[in-house]
């Protein structure tokens, strides 16, 4: 596997759509190319974070923040 | 589950997007976007530094930025946690929502979230990646798990098919002329993948919304394991392409 392969595997591995035989043969090319390739699927996690960023904020119910926060306070002092 | 609904309306929208009225808008916004850049440029600016793959909300000045909150959140800081909620909250219940299609479990999950976001912060590494790329991983995993959990698959997928019949889902969703004009990070980046032919969509939208993996798409669509493959390769390479673009771009 070449490093633009590679690089298609990666986008396929953070969103976890590797199948479990490309995964074995994606993780040994990945240690192949070392930091390289760590940096590329750090990138690639950006894509993460622009699929939730291109969907409409939802709104939460008031009472989320409150119970969050109360069982925070509780785990505190616990 | 097969989304008949689903690529009508991708492939009813992909076709309005090709319309020349709606391309118009967002060159004018980046001839605009070019002008202010030459102002700044000939006022002596320095180079705006490069985006982000794609950009959190604007923070007021002076706020904390998001690795400032998680920081303080690992010395076990609850108003960090507060300020995080109120910065994400929306966001992620969005993404929780498009897994799981019910609003009382997302609120749930949403809570749960955040708690562990609270209890694993000390796992987040600034290295690794930012804050709410991290937060987005968590929040799609507990989610993802909690759908497979209530093996409540047939009824989301039910619900799926319903709203989409009903209503424009987000990837389905028509932009209107005010959020074209708006020119927010969410439309710029809902453009790039509204771009993607609707087969490709479709296999990004199941393997990121819905955690499934490469046969289960082939299933679940009735096409080759191997088209599914290249469907998802050429559509993620578009989307990550686009978005470097749009990075630039900005």
């Amino acid at each position: 596997m070449n490093f633009e392969e590679f690089q298609n595997q990666s986008r396929l591995y953070v969103i976890g759509a590797l199948e479990p035989e490309e995964l074995e043969e994606f993780e040994r090319v990945r240690r192949k190319f070392g930091k390289k390739a760590e940096d590329f699927i750090t990138e690639c996690y950006g894509l993460h974070e622009a699929f939730a960023l291109s969907l409409r904020p939802a709104k939460a119910s008031a009472a989320i923040k409150e119970r969050l926060m109360s069982m925070v306070r509780t785990r505190k002092e616990a | 589950m097969t989304f008949p609904g689903a690529i009508h309306l991708i492939s009813r929208m992909h076709r309005k997007a090709k319309k020349p009225v709606r391309a118009a808008k967002p060159k004018t916004k980046k001839r605009e976007r070019a002008a202010k850049l030459k102002t700044m440029r000939q006022a002596g600016a320095a180079k705006p530094k490069r985006r982000q793959f794609s950009a959190p909300p604007q923070l007021e000045p002076g706020a904390p930025s998001d690795l400032d909150l998680m920081q303080a959140i690992q010395a076990s800081d609850a108003d960090a946690l507060s300020q995080l909620y109120d910065r994400y909250n929306g966001i992620l219940k969005a993404l929780i929502l498009r897994v799981v299609h019910n609003e009382a479990e997302a609120d749930d999950l949403l809570q749960e979230i955040f708690m562990e976001i609270w209890n694993q912060a000390k796992n987040f590494s600034a290295q690794k990646g930012k804050p709410l790329g991290w937060m987005v991983t968590l929040a799609r995993r507990r989610a993802i798990d909690g759908l497979r959990k209530k093996q409540a698959y047939a009824r989301a997928e039910e619900r799926l098919q319903n709203e989409t019949e009903q209503q424009p889902d987000a990837w389905v969703h028509n932009a209107t002329e005010e959020e074209i004009v708006l020119g927010d990070t969410r439309v710029l980046i809902r453009k790039v993948i509204n771009g993607l032919p609707p087969a490709q969509q479709q296999a990004i939208d199941l393997a990121f919304f819905r955690g499934m993996s490469q046969r289960e798409i082939a299933a679940k669509t009735n096409t080759p394991l191997g088209t599914v493959k290249t469907r998802l390769e050429l559509g993620l390479k578009k989307i990550y392409d686009g978005l470097k673009e749009l990075r630039d771009e900005l």
